[in-house]
């Protein structure tokens, strides 16, 4: 497999969207959704199915296509048998794929979050961005509330001037950063020790040093005519900025790809990305910055 | 019911006020200096314990500090207490998160400065038993084990402490330094666990076994399914309940039911605290002020009695043996800063960032000193051995700063 054209290519423009067909009851507001992303970013669209290629199933996707009124010069259908995560991971590759869209449920059970939905599974592995909808509809409405998460690491610069590009084309006009502070063993260590006022300083030093870090980030970053605010949060990475989604009814919720091959000791002790993937707070857009 | 006499009563409130007053008054002084709070209740101890007034005035020393009867019971319970109290709340700080997020260079650091310094030490005292009085076969390997965890384990709070004071504690090396001690801490108290159970449980090998599927099944049914019933709990608890009252004797609650469940089938209560501690811990539902509260208490209150207790238990100038302290001094050092340091350079560290990581971990601070004490008390070391280990945990907490400082070259 020739994957050239994929090393260190950015996460946007959005040159190809795909999605995975799965002939549940929520297809035609899926691809309702990922018709109204392709217009919206002028892209090429395919459309996967893994399993048997029945006259039935083509009839049911022909009909949905029509009615939904895909583009036919944009969008090209690939039917295939295998194990559904690993065949649509390298058909994304294959296909050069930007952006995967794909249905989720906002909560698994217990057996399913520890062994993997096929969505959740393709979010930690996928080598493009993955946007996962947790209540698609027939009727598409545009991302309104964006928030970002601002996390001190090389891939957000990347992740914002994404969302900068998505919140231009989506004509979103303010897009809110967060930042979750999180200081282990602090209150171990201010125990020991420590006067009151002397606490309160440490405290308030390593609050400030995080922030100025992001903000640095923040004045380097082109914004276009975005307005971009920040928050700072105080609790664990990932479950505070899920648990702010949920409070503020956002829209879209992004998170910087996973340095890591997250496994089932990552679902055990849950940790940043795991929050947010065991309880989806609204639609998640995992940015895949390649770097 | 046996109870405390009128007079015994006066001599607890008396004995634990002079340890509470004297510690306090020794940390106060130590912090001007940047000791650690620990060195100031080691020094009261020392000074109020048989090494000191015992010498100049053992009567008045005896009768404050009493070694038989009713008083000498009741503190020893207290001590007992504050020590599963202080397991728990180390174990309240331990974020298992923390290093999986860490990724390569975490995994290095963490495993060779567990590896290293514990081969280090097994070896030595398994070929070289009598540098250390050992005599009976069984103790002979369990001291070897011994040794080796303790040149393992790491003081999270003393660590955490100087990296914030050198203001790198959420740099990749603070954050490395932190993710492997927490590592270190967690497998050598599970180590350190099932040395004691075997201690006491004897040398067949269904007690091995049974020990270890004991320590494996309390530890994983406590941070998966017992976690999860933390998750649940603890947002009820915070809100329904008055508050803090309610968190916290909830909390230290489950901390004693934990250390009577593993005390009961065997493996040491510490064991039980330390496990509640990391499934509390971790929950995102407990409240940041409840955790600093709990510390406050058992920091500033029972640990300082658990510290002055341990002077006043051992003569540290007739059980000092200056090549036992070099010894273990020397293994401390090469074992630890070389694992440490080689795990650090193999994940992508400079040879000076390295070092310093290695310096960083070295720190032993309190936790070495509750482990010497447990083995102590366990009948695994004597105390030679035992003052060995406190001034080795002192003088590597003392030395990590400087060292640090001087290989990543800051002022």
């Amino acid at each position: 497999m020739d994957l050239s054209r994929l090393k260190k290519r950015a996460s946007f423009p959005f040159e190809t969207i795909a999605t995975a067909v799965a002939f549940s009851p929520r297809l035609e507001s899926i691809l309702a959704e990922t018709k109204r992303i392709s217009v919206l970013f002028n892209t090429n669209l395919v459309l996967i199915h893994i399993g048997e290629k029945t006259t039935e199933k083509e009839e049911t996707l022909d009909k949905l296509i029509e009615k939904i009124g895909f583009d036919k010069d944009k969008y090209r259908i690939i039917w295939m048998d295998g194990d559904p995560v690993d065949t649509i991971l390298k058909l994304c590759k294959l296909n050069t794929v930007d952006l995967i869209i794909l249905g989720a449920l906002e909560k698994e059970n217990l057996f399913k979050y520890y062994v993997g939905s096929i969505a959740r599974k393709i979010s930690r592995r996928a080598k493009c961005s993955v946007l996962l909808l947790t209540n698609p509809s027939v009727s598409p409405k545009k991302f309104k509330k964006i928030i970002i998460n601002g996390v001190d690491n090389i891939k957000t610069i990347h992740t914002l001037r994404a969302m900068v590009y998505f919140a231009r084309y989506e004509k979103t006009k303010n897009i809110t950063v967060v930042q979750e502070v999180n200081i282990p063993t602090l209150a171990m260590t201010m125990a020991d020790s420590n006067t009151a006022p002397e606490a309160n300083k440490i405290k308030k030093e390593l609050v400030q040093e995080e922030s100025i870090k992001l903000q640095a980030m923040l004045d380097s970053l082109d914004k276009m005519d975005i307005e971009v605010t920040m928050k700072t949060l105080n609790g664990k990475p990932g479950y505070a900025i899920s648990n702010y989604a949920k409070i503020k009814n956002a829209d879209l919720l992004v998170f910087n790809s996973p340095d890591t091959h997250l496994g089932i000791f990552d679902r055990i002790f849950t940790h940043d990305i795991e929050y947010v993937l065991a309880d989806l707070p609204c639609n998640l857009l995992i940015i895949h910055s390649r770097v | 019911m046996y109870k405390l006499s009128h007079h015994d009563l006066i001599i607890l409130l008396a004995s634990m006020s002079a340890m509470l007053i004297f510690s306090r008054i020794a940390s106060e002084l130590g912090r001007k200096l940047k000791f650690p709070g620990v060195m100031g209740e080691l020094i009261v101890g020392i000074l109020l314990g048989p090494t000191i007034l015992g010498e100049i005035a053992p009567d008045f020393s005896h009768s404050l500090f009493p070694k038989v009867g009713n008083v000498s019971i009741a503190l020893d319970g207290i001590v007992k207490i504050s020590v599963i109290m202080m397991l728990f709340v180390a174990g309240l700080e331990v974020q298992l998160p923390l290093m999986l997020k860490q990724g390569k260079a975490a995994v290095y650091t963490s495993s060779l400065s567990m590896v290293m310094p514990f081969l280090t030490g097994f070896l030595v005292a398994w070929f070289f038993p009598n540098l250390f009085e050992i005599k009976d076969e069984k103790q002979h390997l369990l001291f070897s084990l011994f040794l080796g965890t303790a040149l393992a384990i790491s003081a999270l709070p003393v660590i955490a402490r100087i990296l914030m004071d050198m203001n790198i504690f959420k740099t990749r090396i603070g954050m490395i330094i932190i993710a492997s001690a927490m590592f270190n801490d967690l497998l050598g108290w599970l180590i350190f666990s099932f040395i004691i159970s075997f201690m006491s449980g004897g040398a067949s090998t269904v007690n091995v076994w049974y020990s270890i599927a004991s320590i494996i099944g309390f530890g994983l049914f406590m941070l998966t399914l017992g976690k999860k019933l933390i998750d649940r709990a603890l947002p009820w608890i915070q809100t329904k309940l008055s508050w803090p009252g309610g968190v916290l004797a909830i909390l230290l609650g489950s901390c004693f039911l934990c250390a009577a469940f593993t005390e009961s089938i065997g493996i040491h209560a510490i064991l039980g605290a330390f496990i509640a501690g990391i499934a509390f811990g971790d929950s995102v539902h407990l409240n940041e002020k409840a955790r600093e509260i709990i510390h406050q208490f058992v920091t500033n209150i029972f640990a300082p009695l658990f510290f002055v207790s341990i002077g006043l238990s051992v003569n540290f100038i007739e059980n000092f043996n200056w090549l036992i302290v070099v010894i273990i001094l020397v293994l401390a050092y090469v074992g630890k800063v070389a694992g440490a340091g080689i795990g650090a350079y193999l994940g992508g560290f400079t040879k000076k960032e390295s070092l310093a990581i290695g310096f960083g971990m070295n720190a032993r601070g309190a936790m070495e000193i509750i482990l010497g004490n447990l083995a102590l008390n366990a009948g695994l070391i004597n105390e030679t051995v035992f003052v060995a280990l406190v001034i080795m945990a002192l003088i590597t907490s003392l030395s990590s700063a400087p060292l640090m400082r001087k290989f990543l070259e800051l002022n």
